[in-house]
């Protein structure tokens, strides 16, 4: 229960942060004991690499402290949707913190806004999305795997987000999102591979005072298709862009200076010739040698209110030149 | 929530990609770049309504504005041939044969863009030899000269990080839209929790992006400190938030709070002061004053203490209330700064709860890396990431698509958490 806002005292049942090290973090659940592959409770251990952790020991512990394992030590924190990103598990490609981010401003969400997802994949961005529009706000996502619609549906049981998040099982490029969402949503957002398809069923679930939606895709011909789509069933000003983020490696290296200015006077007899080597230290921060080049395509656009949709105006179509002003 | 445009409303006024944040005021006039509107007719519509700018008789460059149903667009010319590459066209300037004063009349005999390009596609010798693509661009290009139409927006959040970036990026500390919102994610902004601010100056930006996400009617407050006597405040008052929603934003001078926290601790730890609320104008009077004020105010009443206790500035309440919240510390540490950030971090951070989050954004990266290492050293802090972006959006036409020509390079967020 513990992703509903902020909490001090980790509880029973609570997904909890074990923070390692920069790139060993984990996501445990506060229990002593859990069921087994064989359907019988044993006691709820995790193995580190730093030795055993009993789950059970979590309980009213204060997060943000420090645990001590049989071999060494780590921390725990309270989830956040980006600590959630880093440690979900994975039943899909998943929506990382970079175009999460993207998604939650440009499809301008507010708590109170009602948003549609599909697919639900394994949730990393319907985390996001719903710390943006909760207590009064609705995420309805849907996906066409049933298995992964009844994970999900657990783990926002688990998380105490249920009553914010609607979990549905339904291929909406072929049936639609239903008649109960026509006409509800502020934003919706698609992560299929056929996007345009969607589309036409997205435009009805926007409200009459218009609203937003996103489309993410990996391939530049989905965006191309669904770029055509979207404006074919009338939304407006679309964009197209790409997140990638950078982490740095902040580290002190010493560098050597070499003396070179001796080399102009002869050796000196009294045996001070010898160069002593000199380094100079420096703050720097390193980019890492490989990282994600592309993760995907975020074609965003607008369906205007409408009083404003017949109008069709041509917002979107001279991205390139600078403007005269 | 109101869909027309009232006296007092701020809007964004867009034509075409170009967008200005205005006030409507009656009979108010808009300048937009080339052209002087009257804005009077805009009054009682709808967001998103689309006007053509009709010049007026009497006077050059300004223009009235009329509600249209239909626009005419190049989209309608009718185009008849073009050629298939461009070898047999050289610019030696005398394609078109109209002039340029010939060219100023059509636009001010108030033809629309479609009518102009049409007349130099007319007149020009080369274009029925360019490809299909170049008419096309050559069009859109000569249309948006003269582009006619322009529309009124109901300001949001996204609008307004992309309208401030393009006009100078420099008012908001070089904040481009994918800072503010990985800023956002990272300081674990919403509805429910109390926040920290401080920035020295994004035109009311940063304050603005929280408020939003923290929301109407909800429980979130956020303290906003700032350096200056007056807090910056435009983009704030551009998305018109409820007043319920404004009074959970608290303004302070970052050195009038502290000051306040450490030095007057009296004035916000008794529970008295809770019947003492009031409405004033904080408008009036410059941090500068009240920071002296307060001073003497302090001395007049250790020296006279039979005379009544002064009545408190609105600025003082605002301290207070801050204090009050600062004694329960906050779930969230956002810095937003042109100075270096390790002093103004290390202060700040205190106030801060165990496994809850910073962000520190900064247009260098040197500082951020300055303060990662001091960071690093106390072993308070966790999970410390130090990055920047690459962004950059897309042509996206059939048979066209590629990068846009233009991209720009966006600030450093420094993120982690803090230790209990």
């Amino acid at each position: 229960m513990s992703f509903d806002g902020f909490k001090t005292l980790i509880k029973e049942g609570d997904t909890v942060i074990l923070y390692l090290t920069i790139h060993q973090v984990y996501a445990v659940t506060a229990e002593s004991k859990t069921l087994s592959k064989k359907g019988t409770l044993v006691d709820n251990v995790f193995q580190t690499p730093y030795g055993a952790l009993k789950c059970g020991d979590l309980i009213n512990k204060e997060y943000g402290s420090k645990i001590n394992l049989s071999k060494g030590w780590g921390y725990i924190l309270q989830p956040t949707p980006e600590l959630w990103t880093l440690t979900l598990p994975h039943r899909t490609q998943i929506i990382y913190t970079p175009d999460a981010s993207m998604i939650v401003l440009q499809l301008e969400l507010s708590p109170g806004n009602i948003v549609i997802e599909c697919g639900t994949g394994s949730g990393s961005l319907s985390h996001a999305l719903i710390r943006s529009i909760k207590p009064h706000g609705h995420l309805y996502t849907f996906d066409f795997h049933e298995n992964r619609v009844n994970i999900a549906q657990r783990e926002f049981n688990s998380h105490g987000l249920s009553k914010y998040v609607t979990v549905q099982q339904r291929d909406v490029c072929a049936d639609g999102f239903g008649t109960e969402l026509e006409k509800k949503a502020d934003a919706v957002f698609l992560d299929l591979p056929h996007p345009w398809l969607a589309i036409p069923h997205a435009a009805k679930c926007i409200k009459d005072t218009g609203g937003r939606i996103c489309s993410f895709s990996p391939c530049i011909e989905q965006v191309q298709k669904a770029c055509l789509k979207l404006k074919d069933v009338g939304f407006q000003e679309l964009q197209t862009v790409e997140v990638l983020q950078t982490q740095y490696s902040v580290q002190t290296k010493s560098l050597s200076v070499l003396n070179l200015e001796f080399l102009k006077s002869p050796k000196l007899d009294n045996g001070s010739v010898k160069n002593e080597k000199e380094s100079s230290r420096t703050l720097t921060a390193a980019p890492p040698v490989q990282q994600p080049g592309h993760t995907g395509f975020l074609t965003f656009a607008t369906l205007p209110p409408i009083w404003a949709r017949n109008i069709r105006i041509t917002l979107d179509e001279c991205n390139n030149a600078e403007m005269d002003e | 929530m109101s869909h027309t445009i009232k006296p007092g409303d701020y809007v964004i006024v867009q034509r075409q990609r170009y967008t200005k944040l205005y006030k409507v005021k009656p009979k108010g006039n808009l300048t937009l770049g080339y052209f002087i509107i009257e804005i009077d007719k805009v009054i009682g519509e709808p967001y998103e309504t689309i006007f053509q700018m009709k010049p007026k008789q009497d006077s050059k460059k300004l223009y009235s504005l009329e509600k249209v149903e239909q626009l005419t667009t190049i989209s309608q010319l009718n185009i008849e041939s073009s050629g298939k590459d461009n070898r047999n066209i050289t610019d030696d300037g005398t394609s078109q044969s109209l002039t340029k004063e010939e060219i100023i009349k059509l636009k001010d005999e108030s033809l629309s863009s479609a009518d102009i390009v049409g007349k130099l596609i007319n007149n020009s010798k080369t274009f029925s030899s360019k490809t299909e693509y170049s008419q096309e661009k050559y069009m859109k290009k000569k249309e948006k000269k003269y582009f006619e139409y322009v529309q009124f927006r109901k300001p949001t959040l996204r609008l307004l990080v992309q309208m401030y970036y393009r006009q100078e990026p420099a008012k908001i500390l070089g904040l481009r839209i994918d800072d503010v919102s990985q800023i956002l994610t990272y300081g674990n902004v919403q509805a429910g929790g109390n926040f920290i601010l401080y920035d020295s100056g994004t035109s009311g930006l940063m304050t603005a992006s929280i408020l939003n996400s923290i929301g109407a009617n909800t429980e979130g407050c956020l303290i906003h400190m700032h350096p200056g006597n007056e807090c910056q405040k435009n983009a704030v008052l551009a998305l018109q938030f409820p007043q319920e929603q404004l009074d959970r934003c608290i303004n302070v001078n970052l050195y009038s709070v502290l000051r306040c926290f450490y030095q007057n601790e009296d004035s916000y730890c008794e529970n008295d002061n809770q019947t003492k609320e009031l409405d004033c104008d904080e408008k009036t009077e410059t941090t500068e004053s009240k920071i002296e004020t307060a001073g003497n105010k302090r001395k007049l009443s250790s020296d006279n203490s039979e005379m009544p206790p002064p009545k408190k500035a609105c600025w003082q309440y605002d301290n207070e209330k801050a204090c009050k919240i600062l004694t329960n510390k906050v779930d969230g540490l956002i810095i937003t700064c042109k100075e270096h950030p390790v002093n103004i971090f290390k202060e700040l951070v205190s106030f801060l709860k165990g496994s809850r989050t910073f962000v520190v954004f900064h247009l260098m990266r040197e500082p951020l890396e300055e303060l990662y290492v001091h960071l690093k050293t106390t072993l308070e802090f966790i999970s410390l990431r130090l990055s920047n972006n690459f962004m950059r959006n897309y042509q996206v036409l059939p048979d066209r698509t590629h990068p846009e020509v233009n991209m720009s390079s966006g600030g450093y967020i420094l993120t982690g958490f803090k230790l209990s």
